[in-house]
């Protein structure tokens, strides 16, 4: 009797999982990176809005901080938080620059392997093309009007930061609404974009911090 | 005999200074009827709130900035986490008075000098209840001594707003942790500093407030 329950909420369990997100077929792996591929060769420039949530598993409420992030190829990038403090990060030519409330400060990474790494793993998650990165198995998903990829990474060093990298796009737009850094399975940082804008003329001095 | 009598000057003016600089913290104040035998903190003694700052951390000249995450989970114990303001874990401790366990540390940080000054910082930031053993006052200030193993904690509480304001932790003979708190509600602090005198480290938080 108690194996029957078992089964029938393992199947009602199953059922729901795939209610709300499914596995892609081989060939919609295809179209949707192809879709994606399309799309994010066009991205010259990006600006959005981003809010965070840091959930941690013992807070009763994710800690949650908004702001605003520019990109401009081939490879400069803002991120700046303006809620609830002012905090922004530039990468550009092999430098991070930080202003923390009005206190600046550069590190050079220079050559830094992570840095590097990390640098392409916001570019790639933000324009979403990070599909040929051999660093990640990936996995592909389709819930109701969106794609859902999902990076795990296969560096031993990474693997001790990020568990997984989940990247949800719009079905129509092909571009990237969610990032969610999973550090382990009760803890991530989830990163909702809106008000992308493509193309728009951003201005180098925008990473100057 | 002139010379002499300078030497002799100069001599005690060096014996001067070591002593005072050997007398104890507690020289200068005024002693107190002790009319209390306990001093509760309430800054971090809520279980139901989550205390988030951001904190800036400068050490020998280094910066360092993310984000301080306290948690009273039980009775005893709080969950202590800082991240990147991207929100990377770069540690995570469980705290109590007696017991301590790293959840996780980003290996850069792996210290045990580090490890060991983080655990003596927040375990004083964060204790709720200190046992009195005297009391003083001193320039608007109440001033309680509870003993720590081998330190002595000082409580600072002002007279006028009844607010703790201070906390110094020190040898017999000197001052070794300062912390400064700042608080307009008295049940949350709005700032904290941290300030060690003995190695180059501060640390600030500031409380964020959620919209």
């Amino acid at each position: 009797m108690k194996i029957k329950l078992y089964t029938f909420l393992f199947f009602l369990n199953a059922f729901f999982l795939t209610a709300q997100e499914q596995k892609m077929t081989a060939a919609e792996i295809t179209a949707f990176k192809e879709d994606v591929n399309v799309v994010s060769k066009k991205i010259k420039s990006l600006s959005t809005d981003f809010v965070q949530y840091k959930h941690l598993d013992f807070l009763s409420k994710d800690i949650e901080t908004s702001g605003k992030m520019y990109f401009k190829e081939p490879s400069m990038l803002q991120w700046q938080y303006k809620k609830p403090y002012n905090y922004s990060i530039v990468f550009k030519n092999g430098k991070i620059l930080i202003n923390d409330e009005g206190k600046k400060s550069a590190v050079d990474i220079g050559n830094s392997k992570i840095f590097g790494r990390i640098n392409k793993l916001i570019i790639g998650s933000v324009s979403g093309n990070m599909f040929d990165d051999k660093e990640f198995n990936i996995s592909y998903f389709k819930s109701k009007g969106q794609n859902i990829a999902k990076f795990l990474p296969k560096d031993a060093d990474l693997k001790k930061y990020i568990k997984q990298i989940e990247l949800t796009f719009d079905k129509e737009e092909a571009t990237v609404v969610q990032v969610k850094l999973l550090e382990s399975s009760e803890d991530y940082t989830r990163i909702v974009l809106k008000n992308k804008v493509i193309n728009a003329k951003i201005d180098d001095s925008v990473f100057t911090n | 005999m002139q010379k002499s009598t300078i030497q002799f000057l100069l001599i005690n003016c060096f014996l001067l200074l070591i002593l005072v600089s050997c007398g104890s913290v507690a020289e200068n104040f005024t002693p107190k009827k002790l009319e209390k035998t306990t001093f509760e903190v309430p800054y971090f003694s809520d279980p139901k709130i989550d205390y988030v700052y951001k904190t800036n951390i400068t050490v020998y000249g280094n910066d360092i900035s993310g984000i301080f995450i306290a948690k009273k989970i039980n009775d005893s114990i709080h969950r202590v986490v800082f991240t990147t303001e991207f929100g990377n874990k770069l540690l995570d401790f469980e705290i109590s008075d007696k017991s301590f366990k790293v959840n996780s540390i980003v290996s850069e940080l792996d210290r045990k000098i580090l490890i060991n000054t983080l655990k003596e910082d927040f375990r004083l930031l964060l204790q709720k209840e200190h046992r009195i053993t005297a009391a003083f006052e001193k320039d608007g200030f109440d001033i309680y001594k509870s003993k720590d193993q081998n330190r002595d904690n000082y409580l600072f509480v002002s007279q006028t707003s009844n607010k703790l304001e201070k906390i110094i932790r020190a040898s017999k003979t000197k001052e070794k942790i300062t912390l400064l708190f700042n608080s307009e509600n008295n049940i949350f602090a709005d700032k904290i500093q941290i300030i060690h005198q003995n190695i180059k480290l501060q640390i600030v938080l500031q409380y964020l407030k959620s919209e």
